[in-house]
C-alpha cells in the first residue's frame, strides 16, 4: 500500500544520489562543483524521485482504466519547480541539510534556477495551479501544452522604457523534462481538401499537400502535495518532418532543406506575449493547431491501447479547453473520429460534446478570438469544413427552435458574416462543449447575460461558475515560510492541502503575542523586497513604510494609470500642500507590456518618469517612494506577495474576470483596496466588509453610464480640484521637464477620448478609500487584525477547491489515490 | 528509382525502395512506376520499407489510384508502418484504398 514518500527519504540516501549526480551526471568531483551543478545533480535525484511516483501513478491509473481530465492550455506558468517538488515531497529541511553539509548554499542553488516562463499572466498561471491541485488531491490529470523555446520576454527598464530581451529558460537547458522521441505526433498543415468517392460510394474529402510538423512531447513531473500522485505535463516542441539529410545534392537543396527545418521549427519557437488581447498572425493559429492536434492524438491514442471502440469515449476523457486557444480540439476530435476513425458524423458529435469544456476568462472584445476564413482556409481547409458542417447543423437546430429569428441565426452562428469573414473561436467551444464556466460569480454571470444570452437562452444547462483559485503549497508554504511555519504551530499542518482549516485562526487576531509574530514575520519579508528592490533599481525604501503593491500585466483595464494619479495627487498634496501623509508608503509596480502595446510601455514609462521625480524631491523627505521592479514573472511574485500591506486589485468593474493576484496577497496578510469586480466581490463576502477597502463604480453602474452615453470626464475634470490639479501636473510635464508632451496622450484619453476605463469616474472614491487606507494602517493593532482575518477567511481561495468542483461538476472523475499514512 | 516488381498470379507486387518517399523522390517514382501501372490491372504497393511518406508521396499513391481505376483496374497497399498509417488516415485514403500488414494477404484480397 502507500508510503508516505516524506518517510522514506532519509538525509543519508538524498545526499547520496546528489553526489551520484555529481559524479556521473556531470561527470566532476564534488570539489569542483558549482552552484549550477549543485542545482542540476539535486533536481536530478529529486526527478529520479518524481519518476519512480510518476511511473506507478500511471500504473494506478492504468489497472483502474480511470476516466482523465486532460487541460488543454497554450500557456503554463511554471516558474521555478526545484523548490516546489521539494516541498510537495516534504524534502524541504532535507535538501537545506544535504546541501549545507555539502558545501553548498541551499537558497542559491535554488535561486539559480529559471523560471519557465510558459504562460502571459493569470491564465498560464492558473494553469499550473490547477496542475499541482489535481495532483494533490489524487486526480488522473494531464496537462498538454507547447514547449515555447522562448518563453514570455525577460523586461529590462532603460531610461524608464521598457525593453524586450529573450527569455532563454531552455538555453541552460531544464532538469524537469523528459523526452519522448517515441510519442511523436504528426501534425499536418496547408493543403486543400478533393472530393473523391469511397468504395461505399459516399463523398470522400481527402486533405491533400499538406505539409508537415512533428510534435515532439517533454513530459514534466508533477508532483502532488505528499508526493502519492504524480501526474504529467506533456509539453511539445515543433520539429521538422525528417532527419536534415547529409546527402547533399547541390547548394539549392541543402538551402531549401535547411530553409523548410527552420520554418517547422518556428511553430514552438516563441510564446505570443499578448496578454488579454487576441493575436491575429496565421503562426498563432499554426501554434493553436499544433498543441491541439498533438494532444487529442496523443489523447486517442492513450485511449485506443485499452478500448477498441468509441462509445466509452466520454466515460473515459475530459478535456478542459483553457479559453479559446485550444477551441480547435472541437474541429480536431470530430475530424479524426469521422476521417479517420469511421464513426459516423451524429455519434463523433456526441462523443465530442460530452468530451469537451470550455473555460472563458475574458469579456474584452479584443481579446475574443476570431481567425479569418480565408487564413482558415489556406492553412487548415479540413478543420474550416468540418466547421461548416457543425455550424450548419447547428443552426438548422436553431432556426427549428427559433423559427424565422434571423438575427438569432446570425448572432450565435461560428461565422461571423461581413466584409471579411471571421470563424468566432469561442462559439465553436461553446457550440462543441457540454460545459462552459466563467472563473468568479460576476464574470459567470456575465458570460450568461451579455455574452452569450443566446447560447444560455439555448443550453441554460451548460452555463455554470467555478472561480477561480491558487495553489497554497507555492502560494503559502513555499513563497512564506515564516508565515507558514507561524500558522503550523497554531493549528497544525492540516491547512496545507485543506485551506479551509486557516479559518482556525481567527481567534488569535486579538492576540497581541499573535500579532506581534505576525507584523515580526511581514517586516522580515519586506526586508526581504527591500533588498531585491534595491538590487535591481537601486532604490532604498524604508520597510517600516506601507508597502503599497500592484503586481499584474500592464494594462489599461486594470487602471495602474489610477493608482499613478493617486500618488501624483499625494505628492502634490505634500509637495504643494505641505499635507504630510499619515504613513509613509512605497509604492511599488511590476508587470509586464505587451511588446505591441503602446499605450502599456507609456504606463510603464509613466511610473517610472514619476517615481524619479518623487524619489528624488528633497521635499519628499523619504515619506514616499516609488518603485518599478522589472521583470516580473512568478519567482519574483513570490518574494514580492509576502511583503505587501495593501494590495491594488483596481479593475474597472466587469473587465477583471476574475484575478489570481487578489487571492495571492490576501492569503499573505495584505489588505486589498479595490472594486467590486471579479472575484474582489467573492473575497469582500469572505473576509467581510470590514477588511477590505472597497471604492468605485460597481458593474452597474459601468453599464448604466455605457447604455446612457452619459459619461462625461471632462466635466470631471472642470469641476473637481483634486481631478484637474492631478491630470494638469501630468500634462504640464512635471514628470517629463525632458521630453516635453510626453505624457499628454494621458489627457487625451481621458478626456479626450472618453475615458473609456472610468479612471476619473472611480478617482474620488478610490482617493477616499486610500486615505482609509493609511488611517486604518496608522493604527497597528487594528491594521493587523484585519490582515489576520484576511489569512484565516481565504480558505474557499484554495484551487483545489475549484478543482474539486470541476470535477464534481463538469469533469466527474474521482481520485486515485494510494492509502496515505498521516 | 529502381522498382523490383514480382507477378503473383496476375498480380503485380511492387516493392518501393528506400527508406522515404517525399518531395525530393516522387517524381522519379511516378515517372518509374506509370510504364508498370499501364501493363497491370492489379497492383500491391509493398511499402514495408517505407519509415516516412509525405504528402506527395501519398499523392502518389493516389495518382497511382486514379491511373489504375481508370482502366478498371485497383491498387491495395501493404506492410505500411504506424506512422505512415497515420498520414494514410489523416487524408482519408483508407476509404478508397485498401491496405494490409502482409503482400500476401493484400494479394489475396483480390481474389
Amino acid at each position: 500500500m502507500g508510503v508516505d514518500v516524506r518517510r522514506e527519504i532519509s538525509a543519508a540516501t538524498f545526499e547520496r544520489s546528489v553526489r551520484q549526480h555529481i559524479k556521473f551526471s556531470l561527470g566532476k568531483a564534488l570539489r569542483e562543483a558549482n552552484t549550477k551543478d549543485f542545482f542540476w545533480a539535486v533536481s536530478l535525484a529529486v526527478r529520479d524521485l518524481l519518476i519512480e511516483r510518476m511511473l506507478k501513478t500511471r500504473r494506478r491509473y492504468g489497472k483502474a482504466d480511470v476516466k482523465r481530465v486532460y487541460y488543454l492550455s497554450a500557456e503554463f506558468l511554471m516558474g521555478r519547480s526545484l523548490g516546489n517538488n521539494l516541498c510537495n515531497l516534504g524534502l524541504s529541511e532535507v535538501y537545506r541539510e544535504v546541501l549545507t553539509k555539502l558545501g553548498a548554499d541551499p537558497v542559491a542553488v535554488e535561486e539559480s534556477e529559471f523560471d519557465a516562463a510558459l504562460g502571459n499572466g493569470g491564465l498560464g498561471r492558473l494553469a499550473a495551479c490547477f496542475l499541482d491541485s489535481l495532483a494533490t488531491l489524487d486526480l488522473p490529470g494531464y496537462g498538454y501544452g507547447i514547449n515555447y523555446e522562448y518563453g514570455l520576454f525577460r523586461q529590462e527598464i532603460a531610461d524608464g522604457y521598457q525593453k524586450e530581451k529573450p527569455d532563454s529558460w531552455l538555453a541552460y537547458r531544464t532538469p524537469w523534462e523528459l523526452e519522448r522521441y517515441g510519442k511523436a505526433c504528426p501534425v499536418p498543415v496547408y493543403g486543400r481538401v478533393e472530393n473523391y468517392q469511397a468504395k461505399d460510394g459516399a463523398d470522400n474529402p481527402m486533405w491533400l499537400e499538406w505539409q508537415l510538423i512533428i510534435g515532439v512531447p517533454y513530459d514534466m513531473p508533477i508532483a502532488g502535495y505528499g508526493g502519492n500522485t504524480v501526474n504529467c505535463l506533456r509539453l511539445y516542441s515543433a520539429r521538422a518532418s525528417q532527419e536534415f539529410d547529409m546527402e547533399i545534392f547541390n547548394d539549392g537543396d541543402y538551402f531549401k532543406a535547411v530553409e523548410q527545418k527552420i520554418g517547422s521549427e518556428t511553430v514552438s519557437k516563441v510564446l505570443y506575449p499578448s496578454d488579454a488581447r487576441a493575436e491575429g498572425r496565421e503562426l498563432r493559429l499554426i501554434q493553436e493547431y499544433f498543441l491541439v492536434a498533438c494532444a487529442v492524438r496523443d489523447i486517442v491514442r492513450r485511449y485506443e491501447i485499452a478500448h477498441s471502440s468509441f462509445e466509452m469515449f466520454p466515460e473515459k476523457v475530459a478535456i478542459q479547453l483553457n479559453d479559446t486557444h485550444p477551441a480547435l480540439a472541437v474541429a480536431e476530435l470530430m475530424r479524426i473520429l469521422v476521417d479517420e476513425k469511421s464513426v459516423p458524423w451524429e455519434q463523433a458529435w456526441d462523443i465530442t460534446r460530452r468530451t469537451m469544456a470550455y473555460t472563458n476568462h475574458t469579456l474584452l472584445p479584443e481579446a475574443l478570438e476570431k481567425w479569418p476564413v480565408a487564413m482558415f482556409e489556406r492553412v487548415l481547409p479540413r478543420h474550416l469544413q468540418i466547421i461548416y458542417e457543425i455550424n450548419h447543423r447547428f443552426l438548422d437546430d436553431v432556426a427549428a427552435a427559433y423559427p424565422g429569428d434571423v438575427d438569432k441565426l446570425r448572432r450565435t452562428s461560428i461565422i461571423e458574416e461581413g466584409e471579411q469573414k471571421q470563424v468566432r473561436m469561442a462559439h465553436l467551444a461553446t457550440i462543441g462543449s457540454h460545459s462552459v464556466n466563467g472563473v468568479s460569480a460576476l464574470h459567470s454571470g456575465l458570460v450568461r447575460t451579455v455574452l452569450f444570452p443566446d447560447f444560455h437562452e439555448i443550453w441554460p444547462e451548460k452555463f455554470n461558475n467555478k472561480t477561480n483559485g491558487i495553489t497554497p503549497r507555492r502560494w503559502l508554504k513555499l513563497a512564506n515560510p515564516g508565515l507558514a511555519d507561524l500558522i503550523t504551530e497554531k493549528i497544525g499542518d492540516g491547512w496545507v492541502t485543506d485551506l479551509d482549516q486557516l479559518a482556525r485562526l481567527e481567534p488569535l487576531a486579538d492576540d497581541m503575542e499573535f500579532q506581534a509574530r505576525f507584523r515580526q514575520i511581514k517586516l522580515a519579508n519586506k526586508h526581504r523586497l527591500a533588498k531585491v528592490i534595491n538590487d535591481t533599481t537601486s532604490v532604498t525604501v524604508n520597510t517600516n513604510s506601507l508597502f503599497d503593491v500592484q503586481a499584474k500585466r500592464i494594462h489599461e483595464y486594470k487602471r495602474q494609470l489610477l493608482n499613478v494619479l493617486h500618488i501624483v495627487h499625494e505628492y502634490l498634496l505634500l509637495v504643494e500642500d505641505r499635507k504630510v501623509p499619515t504613513v509613509p508608503r512605497t509604492f511599488v509596480f511590476a508587470g509586464k507590456a505587451a511588446p505591441g502595446y503602446w499605450v502599456a510601455k507609456m504606463i510603464i514609462k509613466l511610473i517610472n518618469n514619476v517615481a524619479s521625480v518623487i524619489n528624488n524631491d528633497p521635499r519628499v523627505d523619504g515619506l514616499f517612494k516609488v518603485v518599478f521592479v522589472p521583470d516580473y514573472r512568478v519567482s519574483l511574485a513570490e518574494v514580492i506577495v509576502p511583503a505587501t500591506d495593501l494590495s491594488e486589485q483596481i479593475s474597472t468593474a466587469g473587465m477583471e474576470a476574475s484575478g489570481t493576484g487578489n487571492m495571492k496577497f490576501a492569503l499573505n496578510g495584505a489588505l486589498t483596496i479595490g472594486t467590486l469586480d471579479g472575484a474582489n466581490i467573492e473575497i469582500r463576502k469572505e473576509v467581510g466588509k470590514d477588511n477590505i477597502f472597497i471604492f468605485g463604480l460597481k458593474i452597474a453602474g459601468v453599464q448604466r453610464l455605457n447604455q446612457e452615453g452619459s459619461y462625461n470626464p471632462r466635466e470631471l475634470y472642470q469641476t473637481n480640484p483634486d481631478v484637474k490639479r492631478v491630470l494638469d501636473a501630468i500634462n504640464g510635464d512635471m514628470f517629463s521637464a525632458n521630453e516635453p508632451g510626453l505624457f499628454k496622450w494621458v489627457f487625451h484619453n481621458l478626456l479626450d477620448h472618453n475615458d473609456r476605463y472610468y479612471h476619473l469616474a472611480d478617482l474620488p472614491s478610490y482617493l477616499e478609500a486610500q486615505r482609509l487606507a493609511s488611517e486604518t494602517f496608522a493604527d497597528v493593532p487594528t491594521w493587523t487584525k484585519k490582515a489576520i482575518l484576511n489569512v484565516a477567511r481565504m480558505g474557499k481561495f484554495s484551487s483545489d477547491r475549484a478543482i474539486r468542483e470541476y470535477a464534481q461538476d463538469i469533469w466527474h472523475i474521482k481520485p486515485v489515490s494510494l492509502t496515505r499514512r498521516r | 528509382m529502381e522498382l523490383k516488381v514480382e507477378k503473383v498470379g496476375d498480380v503485380s507486387v511492387i516493392k518501393v525502395p528506400g527508406r522515404s518517399l517525399e518531395a525530393s523522390n516522387v517524381e522519379e517514382f511516378k515517372q518509374d512506376i506509370l510504364p508498370i501501372l499501364n501493363e497491370s490491372g492489379r497492383v500491391v504497393l509493398d511499402i514495408k520499407n517505407l519509415d516516412f511518406v509525405d504528402s506527395s508521396g501519398l499523392g502518389a499513391f493516389l495518382s497511382c489510384l486514379r491511373t489504375l481505376n481508370e482502366r478498371g483496374g485497383d491498387l491495395k497497399i501493404a506492410g505500411m508502418t504506424k506512422a505512415v498509417r497515420a498520414l494514410f488516415e489523416v487524408v482519408r485514403m483508407h476509404r478508397i484504398c485498401d491496405s494490409f500488414d502482409t503482400v500476401d494477404e493484400a494479394t489475396k484480397a483480390f481474389e
